[in-house]
């Protein structure tokens, strides 16, 4: 086809774009992405047994605090990743700072003088917690990808690891609500590894899954 | 030029908004550039060069609710190009070796910077006082001429002289310091 041929095809009818069409893509993709994965944590590992006292309690919030930051700095990140010519520096130097927010929590924990400190990294799920994690965020890894297919990423094995980082933060967020560990060091060694994990079948998978 | 950018991108928010006659001549204008961009990076053997152009301008197509009005359309549109050529060397087997270079490569030196510096600019502007600002674009920017830009603001004509004067000279001064220029129209491209 010749190219003024194919210029006069894609001019003809154009249709409008709505402002804000792919704001909603991201909200109903996350929102879907959000529902299956708490969905798959009730069916598959449950609900934590003591849910209405841990909602009171210090460690509970520190996890959901720590998954969101980084699930919402790994969002922020994506909406400039998957635009051409946009800079996603700034959002992702962002995701630093949860990770040592939580470092330093776990150090404060560590250096108590009547720390255990094995189990303050190991609790008792730690053989679990990483799989789980990344279990849990399969549902929101493929919205991500969903709504990164509808824009335009032209780093695909970042754009994908970073899709990862979202799924990981927002899987470890619906997990929480599972496990009853409560300690920094813990969810700074588990839930982060958890979290890689994801950001790593991300990159992978984003090489070719992404490619448009 | 700072035209140029302003040219395309008014085309592209007439196009968003469901202008078809805007929008042709867009595509139009963005075909010529393409044409000599992939033309000096693809061999012309079987038109690879002419198919990277189609490719691009499809994924333009397809792909033009991911532009965002704040940032410069050359840029998202290179961005674009630069993915396309990527992909037509992948496709070609070769190693991608595609320099890490700029949009001035796809709408040459003048374009390029110049949308740079008109965003600089802006940012710089964006310092000074409402009413010093407007007086500052309409004289110095928009080429409004002194008496009318007294006769709008209800100032003396000395006075909107005077009010220029003083806020191109705090602008140069701020520009000067190097504190406050500290490189951030780099981060937010």
């Amino acid at each position: 086809m010749q190219t003024d041929e194919l210029i006069a095809l894609l001019s003809e009818g154009l249709e409008p774009v709505r402002p804000g069409t792919l704001a909603r893509q991201t909200a109903l993709g996350v929102g879907v992405g959000l529902v299956l994965s708490t969905i798959l944590m009730l069916t598959w590992l449950g609900l934590r047994p003591d849910f209405d006292s841990a909602m009171v309690s210090f460690g509970m919030w520190m996890k959901l605090a720590y998954a969101f930051a980084l699930a919402a700095f790994a969002l922020w990140a994506l909406e400039r990743l998957g635009r051409p010519g946009s800079d996603a520096r700034r959002p992702l130097l962002m995701l630093a700072l949860p990770v040592g927010a939580i470092l330093v929590l776990s150090a404060i924990q560590m250096m108590a003088p009547d720390a255990d400190r094995t189990a303050l990294v190991m609790g008792h799920s730690s053989d679990v917690c990483a799989t789980n994690i990344l279990g849990c965020s399969l549902p929101l890894l493929a919205a991500a990808f969903w709504i990164l297919r509808r824009m335009a990423p032209t780093s695909l094995g970042l754009t994908g690891a970073v899709a990862g980082l979202f799924a990981g933060g927002a899987g470890a967020f619906v997990y929480a609500f599972h496990c009853t560990e409560a300690t920094a060091p813990f969810v700074l060694v588990w839930y982060t590894l958890g979290v890689g994990l994801t950001a790593l079948t991300g990159a992978i998978l984003g090489r070719w899954l992404l490619r448009w | 030029m700072i035209a140029q950018e302003a040219q395309y991108r008014d085309w592209m928010l007439a196009a968003l908004a469901g202008d078809a006659a805007k929008y042709r001549m867009l595509l139009a204008a963005l075909t010529r550039h393409l044409r000599s961009y992939f033309a000096r990076r693809l061999s012309d053997s079987g038109g690879a060069a002419e198919d990277a152009v189609q490719e691009t301008l499809i994924a333009i197509h397809a792909r033009r609710a991911t532009y965002d009005p704040s940032l410069p359309f050359t840029a998202w549109v290179y961005g674009i190009a630069r993915y396309k050529l990527i992909d037509e060397y992948r496709r070609a087997k070769r190693r991608a070796t595609v320099p890490l270079d700029e949009a001035i490569d796809l709408f040459g030196r003048d374009e390029a910077e110049a949308a740079t510096a008109r965003r600089d600019v802006s940012k710089l502007l964006a310092r000074l006082p409402e009413a010093k600002r407007r007086l500052v674009e309409q004289i110095k920017l928009d080429g409004t001429s002194v008496a009318e830009a007294a006769a709008e603001s209800g100032l003396s004509e000395s006075a909107v002289k005077v009010n220029v004067h003083r806020a191109i000279r705090s602008l140069t001064r701020s520009v000067q310091a190097p504190s406050i220029h500290d490189g951030d129209s780099d981060a937010d491209r």
